[in-house]
């Protein structure tokens, strides 16, 4: 039965190889489409500074939603993400509140608060057999109460330079989005290539085989949430550099923003399929789009509608290539 | 010497501005109270006025003005748009195009907003900021790129813009707490009402009141709450609250109008008979007008005009006419308390009995200066874009 199992896996991603290069040529055609959609609307769209912007525009998402495709790809969700930002963004300007002295010191903490946080949702899905759903529903509540026990209002901040981590440049490009990148290019690597990264996707294909199969499903399933954690504090940091301060709500628009990438991106809610480059596409395009749609003039009620059609396109154009 | 002349100057070019920026074409929904230059600038203990010189920004028409919106989300905020819109409209000679970005009250869309109309090649921006530090450091830069910022009734922490358009904030929340502490003698038990927290209309309302009440060791708050705004988490908020101190609260100071019908609904859900209900502040909404009548609630309201959006307009041209204009310019609010309920130190500028407009959905803002038969529902406001 091991042997059967452990064959089929390599041959299932070889058949998937072409739904791979779909996936994120469906994203890659809708980039381009907006893109040249762009340009016929307004003659600045098309300028290197506008999508410089839009890099930049895309740090944020982009870095939950890594988070979110790990947690996806096993089967899972994590819906504590907008309310663990909320509370660590809080945190953050809260403790360092202005003073230089404290910025790498609470950053290191904010960062391994998050992975505890990552870790104990971990934890109760594995141990409480619970759906992720509905476990990090339940945590998300609790993290957004804290977050708004601790402040209701906007807290401390932060000195001045911390911005440089949301605005900076060099060379006219974005500090912040060129690491987002670089980490995701490392998670892509690992992704693929390490029996970790592997094994993830094994997990969300088909659980009860990767159990069969002897795989650390607890561990890694406690891995994959500690790691949603860490990218959530990355996130929360981002932000008040962004803002200058943490916000009870800082994140509350996250939760569910986060996993619109993933699915763009091409990666299936039921697990075990799709990657992190498809997501990190899926970010780009959605911060496109938002540019696309500013430049358009058109109300934020318009954008909602364009961008659930799109998801929807997205989505339902992979469908049909899957069966195809 | 020449300093002073400078001083001179500026000042009789701001007095200038000041008085150029009436509104000859508005119609105010209700009787107009005081008409004079704004009572702030007037009232203003400092020796000297603090005035912008905007040569620097001086450029030829036609131009592209870009207005960062925070959010709709209620009937003030949607008023103020069609306000902004008919400013424009009204300069459509010399402006080429009006480009609105609606943020959806979240930070991170509006910070995405602002760079995107700074791509967009604007002449000058408008912000209306949903939280006031959250947007400082965007602003911030968009002004060291040269083009300048005007705030809009939310302001953002720093003083890196060229003006802040409002109904002075401070004021408002400071007579609210004054009408109050001399209503209770001194001695109550008060609570805040605020709107959304963090956004500086809030925040700089509640902040000068709670300054005011602090100094009054018999005035006690029992509980600050926020509403976003809405009537109907007013309602939420305040029936918690009233399920917490029942008969003990004498009065809700209230950040605006527009939570004070869900404030008021709870109490007499909560069982309350007229007479019985706390005294309450607010601003600009009709239904609270109705139901301190109605419900005999000891009422003050002071006017918080959506009008400061086509004032925005106004300012926005002065700017690019490379005019000097004031660091802070002020809207008149229009200062209203139910009958014998007057204090030593706030008196009626219209008759309080005079505002509500028993025609009119509760939401409606009656210091709209739109016109009698702008209705917001169905409006669809003309401007340049």
């Amino acid at each position: 039965m091991s042997i059967t199992a452990t064959t089929a896996l390599p041959r299932n991603r070889a058949r998937r190889l072409p739904e791979q290069v779909l996936r994120l040529g469906i994203v890659v055609l809708l980039i381009v489409v907006i893109t040249v959609l762009g340009c016929l609307v307004s003659d600045r769209f098309g300028t290197l500074n506008n999508f410089l912007n839009v890099y930049e525009q895309s740090t944020d998402l982009a870095l939950v939603a890594l988070g979110q495709t790990l947690t996806i790809l096993t089967g899972g969700i994590d819906l504590s993400v907008g309310s663990m930002i909320s509370l660590l963004s809080v945190l953050t300007s809260g403790i360092i509140n202005s003073n230089g002295d404290l910025v790498l010191p609470v950053c290191a903490g904010i960062i391994v608060l998050g992975m505890v946080i990552g870790l104990i949702n971990g934890i109760a899905i594995v141990m409480l057999r619970v759906h992720p759903l509905i476990v990090t529903l339940g945590t998300g509540a609790v993290l957004q109460g804290l977050a708004l026990l601790y402040t209701m209002a906007p807290a401390g901040g932060v000195p001045d330079g911390f911005d440089f981590l949301a605005y900076g440049r060099i060379a006219d490009i974005s500090v912040g989005a060129t690491i987002v990148l670089l980490v995701y290019l490392l998670a892509s690597f690992l992704m693929r290539r390490t029996a970790t990264g592997r094994n993830i996707y094994a997990i969300g294909d088909d659980r009860h085989a990767a159990v069969l199969l002897g795989l650390p499903v607890k561990r890694l399933t406690m891995l994959v949430y500690t790691l949603s954690g860490l990218l959530c504090a990355m996130t929360a940091i981002y932000l008040v550099a962004r803002f200058g301060s943490g916000q009870p709500y800082a994140g509350a628009n996250y939760t569910l923003a986060s996993v619109t990438p993933v699915v763009v991106g091409g990666t299936m809610l039921s697990g075990g399929r799709g990657g992190v480059i498809g997501t990190l596409l899926g970010a780009y395009l959605i911060a496109l789009l938002n540019d696309f749609l500013n430049f358009l003039h058109v109300s934020t009620e318009i954008q909602l509608v364009v961008q659930g059609l799109i998801i929807m396109l997205a989505v339902s154009a992979y469908r049909e290539g899957k069966r195809g | 010497m020449r300093n002073g002349f400078k001083a001179a100057l500026l000042g009789t070019l701001a007095a200038g501005f000041l008085a150029g920026v009436g509104h000859a074409q508005s119609q105010p929904a209700t009787p107009a109270g005081y008409q004079g230059a704004p009572r702030t600038e007037l009232f203003n203990p400092a020796l000297t006025t603090c005035i912008r010189d905007t040569s620097k920004y001086k450029k030829a028409p036609p131009y592209t003005i870009g207005f960062s919106n925070a959010g709709l989300g209620d009937s003030w905020r949607v008023v103020a748009l069609d306000e902004l819109k008919q400013g424009a409209e009204d300069h459509k000679d010399v402006i080429k195009k009006l480009i609105i970005t609606d943020a959806g009250h979240d930070d991170a869309k509006q910070v995405s907003d602002v760079q995107d109309l700074a791509s967009q090649g604007v002449d000058l921006m408008i912000v209306s900021a949903n939280t006031e530090k959250a947007l400082d450091p965007i602003v911030t830069r968009v002004m060291r790129q040269g083009i300048p910022v005007i705030m809009l009734d939310r302001r953002i922490s720093s003083d890196h813009f060229v003006t802040y358009i409002n109904a002075s904030d401070p004021m408002m929340g400071r007579l609210w707490a004054q009408w109050i502490v001399e209503k209770l003698h001194g001695k109550g038990n008060v609570v805040l009402l605020g709107g959304q927290a963090g956004s500086s209309p809030s925040e700089n309302r509640m902040n000068p009141a709670k300054e005011i009440f602090a100094q009054y060791p018999g005035i006690h708050i029992l509980d600050t709450v926020y509403s976003d705004w809405s009537p109907v988490k007013g309602k939420q908020v305040m029936q918690a609250v009233i399920a917490k101190y029942g008969h003990k609260i004498d009065a809700v100071w209230s950040a605006h109008g527009l939570q004070v019908p869900g404030s008021i609904e709870a109490f007499v859900e909560a069982g309350f008979k007229p007479g019985e209900i706390p005294m309450h502040t607010t601003a600009d909404v009709n239904g609270p007008l109705l139901e301190a009548i109605k419900y005999k609630v000891p009422m003050l309201e002071i006017s918080d005009p959506p009008s400061q959006y086509r004032t925005a307009i106004d300012v926005a041209l002065k700017v690019l006419s490379g005019a000097a204009v004031p660091c802070t310019y002020t809207v008149n609010s229009q200062i209203s308390v139910t009958p014998g309920d007057e204090t030593p130190s706030i008196k009626s500028d219209v008759p309080f009995d005079s505002l509500g407009l028993p025609d009119k959905p509760s939401n409606y803002l009656v210091t709209n200066d739109l016109g009698p038969t702008y209705d917001p529902t169905t409006a669809h406001t003309q401007y340049p874009h």
